[in-house]
């Protein structure tokens, strides 16, 4: 961290502190944070402090998991996976606002260790404090997950004992849900034969949000994957978005993320369903969204 | 008459021990890390290969080509002319782990001390005269009895897996207990080791390799003593040494201790009687003796050495049984036409070119992320036993992985950089649409397409109108293989959903090494138009 960053945080934190009581009431948030520019770490921390800042979502002792998509063998600049510094800023957050201990952790689909070592995530989550842990199929346990069609599954059961959780997915193409953003993200907390749930993925994704519900989402949209996902692999795949977008509504987060791919959150079955279910709002003119450039 | 054992050679046995521990563990150090750790490019985690003077001629023999890096094998072959066996008795892995076993068996008197099988010294070189003959005829069949290569690919393929698999369930029973106390660390070491514990071969490899160990209940160090090709050729080129064995007959009380305990039937005494060639230099022999009788001197050679005493009707023999064995290994029709199991690690040369480089040391094995490559039985023919196959139901080539290429200590598998791996096809997918759901239930799946991992991806989607088992139509998207973009890496059929038997599966056809195996001609696109 250079000098300069880190007075502007002593600085940020201690307002923070100073005026927490008194301006932000907890009616004045907005829906939804969409922050633009150039640097993912002032994005993320810019999204959150425009949601309330963190200690509206993480309380003093409260053990944090945040759930990166380390789904792939894939460097940052490929965008198959959440970009390290967006983790990173997370977890500092977290730590900053009193969390006793923050864990990371996915289920990847290539070879763990090279996911999480070439995604860049490990080492960044490492370097904010966070405990980076590796999916060992003894934390898996079949748990009731009482969702309209998935009953119970085997989940990692750090996410179980943990007191709060933050996803952070990033943007990307998908060929079955169109795109995968948020709710998809939840199939890296499962072992099991999670490949079978394509079979039904829209109600799966809507189980699965409903039963991790996460008290913050964090879409990092820095650099979006266009083409050929979930994985891209050229570095033409990826495209510079620049944005970071964060919100409690989960489903409401990823009606947002739908446009940067031109498309509309009605075109993706899981939202429509998802909406019809009263899990979250994707009518986008329904939303009280603040949008700054940076 | 003093009574002493000599201090020095005490020290120098001492020395020997640790000697032997530290290249032991440099051996099992590089052997774990060999694996992904972080970087693309890994160091010369092989480098134990290329000190081996055996592993460099057979391969030199059979492939007629030089591989640079067994230039190494010099060092050894200087250090024998000049030291005798020093290297089997100070730095084989392998001979340690016979020798520390023997003694274990020796304390708990499990083993005594036997008479010597003198006839049986021989056995080793008549095996080596074997190996090295069938080389000339281009027949590789080193690898099964060289001892690194023995020792690697026993512990890739089976001590590590059990281990593993030891230690899996160990950590169970502490999860189920919840066990607290650095359980996670323990978890993260384990998982960072990345060992591969699922070996299709394991059980039969280890049974040998057990079987192996378990000889040194009969004789200290049997393996080397009668059966160690290296340790024979080394004992060939021994001859001329200058460590040689002088026994002062003043001291000598002709106990015969020394020749009780000698490691490897060396017979020290009566003096003239001492082999050279079996002498592996323990110096247990000087160091146990009472009366500290036995010495080394250098450059005191005795008047007659007892040199290696082979039967020439043997040799004859083993020379004609290894040219009988040349056709014979070539019964099985693997040249004639391709397996479709038999895909290949990338970079692997041409098949007839790889069988006469592999040494089946099993490094790629260790070094595959996905425990992709598995030691084949039968798929390569009988030549191609233990040489690695590819097995997608096991695991696949990862995407951005080069490693198996740069750790094959032959250049069987030529080392290739990460961007030349990811444009090396090693075989074909196909879609079994019996067994597709998409295409037998019309239900969506694409989790092939997802894992897919080139750009643009070689399994597309694509709308098919399909008959359900009610009778209905449906139109789900379907997978469908691009034959020019698919490089065979299996991924899709590791993660079909359809486990038992996937329902879409890689052959080897298409695979670039060879020039047969082919399934389509590029034609003349012009034509292709005016036909249309």
């Amino acid at each position: 961290m250079k000098r300069r960053d880190f007075i502007k945080d002593i600085a940020a934190g201690s307002l923070f502190l100073n005026f927490k009581p008194s301006l932000f009431a907890q009616k004045n948030f907005p829906d939804l944070a969409l922050i633009q520019g150039d640097n993912p770490a002032v994005l993320t921390r810019k999204a959150v402090a425009s949601l309330g800042g963190i200690g509206r979502f993480v309380s003093k002792g409260d053990v944090v998991l945040v759930k990166p998509n380390i789904g792939w063998d894939r460097t940052p600049q490929q965008a198959a996976c959440t970009n390290p510094q967006v983790v990173k800023t997370l977890v500092e957050l977290c730590l900053q606002g009193g969390a006793k201990e923050v864990k990371v952790i996915d289920n990847p689909c290539n070879q763990a260790k090279r996911t999480y070592l070439r995604s860049g995530i490990a080492e960044a989550a490492k370097q904010a404090g966070a405990k980076v842990l590796f999916p060992n199929k003894h934390r898996l346990k079949k748990i009731p997950l009482n969702g309209e069609w998935l009953k119970e599954w085997q989940v990692f059961t750090d996410f179980i004992e943990v007191d709060k959780i933050i996803n952070v997915p990033i943007a990307k193409t998908h060929s079955l849900s169109r795109l995968t953003l948020g709710m998809k993200n939840w199939l890296g907390a499962l072992g099991g034969s999670r490949n079978q749930l394509h079979q039904g993925l829209d109600q799966a994704m809507i189980d699965l949000a409903a039963f991790f519900r996460p008290c913050l989402t964090v879409l990092d949209a820095y650099r979006i994957l266009i083409r050929n996902g979930p994985q891209g692999g050229r570095l033409s795949d990826a495209k510079l978005h620049n944005t970071v977008v964060a919100g409690v509504d989960y489903v409401a987060v990823d009606a947002v993320g739908t446009t940067f791919f031109g498309l509309n959150p009605h075109d993706m079955p899981y939202l429509r369903l998802a909406h019809q279910k009263g899990h979250g709002e994707i009518n986008l003119d329904k939303l009280k969204i603040e949008k700054r450039t940076l | 008459m003093k009574k002493e054992r000599s201090k020095k050679y005490r020290l120098i046995q001492g020395l020997r021990i640790l000697s032997q521990a530290i290249f032991f563990f440099l051996f099992f150090y590089l052997l774990l890390g060999t694996h992904f750790t972080g970087e693309d490019y890994i160091g010369r985690v092989e480098i134990f290969f290329h000190f081996n003077p055996l592993l460099a001629l057979a391969t030199f023999i059979a492939s007629r080509a030089v591989f640079i890096s067994f230039i190494l094998a010099a060092v050894t072959v200087a250090m024998t002319f000049v030291l005798g066996r020093v290297v089997c008795g100070w730095v084989c892995p392998l001979g340690s782990l016979h020798q520390f076993l023997s003694f274990i068996f020796k304390k708990a008197k499990l083993l005594k001390p036997k008479d010597d099988e003198n006839k049986r010294l021989a056995w080793k070189y008549y095996l080596l005269i074997f190996l090295l003959v069938g080389t000339l005829f281009t027949l590789d069949l080193v690898g099964i009895f060289d001892p690194l290569s023995l020792l690697y690919r026993s512990f890739t393929v089976a001590v590590l897996p059990a281990l593993s698999h030891g230690f899996e369930a160990s950590l169970a029973l502490l999860y189920q207990i919840n066990f607290p106390i650095l359980l996670d660390s323990f978890t993260q070491f384990f998982e960072n080791l990345a060992l591969n514990s699922t070996f299709r071969q394991g059980f039969l490899v280890g049974l040998i390799f057990i079987g192996i160990l378990l000889l040194n209940l009969s004789r200290e160090r049997f393996w080397c003593r009668y059966l160690c090709p290296l340790g024979a050729f080394l004992g060939l080129i021994s001859r001329w040494n200058i460590l040689k064995l002088k026994i002062d007959e003043q001291k000598c009380i002709e106990c015969n201790l020394c020749n009780m305990h000698c490691e490897t039937q060396a017979s020290p005494f009566p003096e003239e009687k001492w082999r050279s060639p079996e002498c592996v230099y323990c110096f247990t022999c000087s160091s146990i003796c009472p009366t500290s009788a036995i010495e080394f001197p250098v450059g005191s050679a005795p008047e007659k050495i007892e040199s290696v005493n082979l039967a020439r009707r043997k040799l004859i023999f083993s020379s004609l049984l290894s040219v009988v064995a040349v056709p014979f290994f070539s019964l099985s029709p693997s040249l004639k036409r391709s397996s479709p199991k038999l895909i290949r690690p990338p970079g692997a040369l041409p098949e007839e070119k790889f069988l006469q480089k592999c040494v089946k040391c099993g490094e790629c094995m260790k070094a595959c992320p996905t425990n992709a490559l598995q030691p084949a039985l039968d798929e390569a023919g009988p030549k191609g036993i233990w040489t690695p196959i590819l097995v997608p139901e096991i695991g696949y080539c990862e995407y951005y992985c080069s490693l198996c290429s740069q750790v094959c200590p032959t250049g069987a598998i030529r080392a290739l950089s990460v961007p030349e791996k990811t444009k090396v096809k090693i075989g074909l997918a196909w879609v079994d649409k019996n067994r597709c759901i998409p295409y037998f239930l019309g239900t969506p799946c694409i989790v092939c397409e997802e894992h897919c991992p080139t750009s643009p991806k070689a399994i597309k989607l694509v709308k098919t109108e399909v008959k359900r088992p009610d009778g209905t139509i449906k139109t789900p998207a379907a997978p469908v293989v691009n034959t020019d973009l698919c490089i065979g890496c299996g991924i899709c059929e590791t993660k079909c959903p359809v486990v038992d038997k996937p329902a879409i599966f890689v052959t080897s056809i298409g695979e670039d090494r060879s020039e047969r195996n082919q399934l389509l001609l590029p034609l003349l696109k012009e034509d292709l138009e005016i036909l249309d």
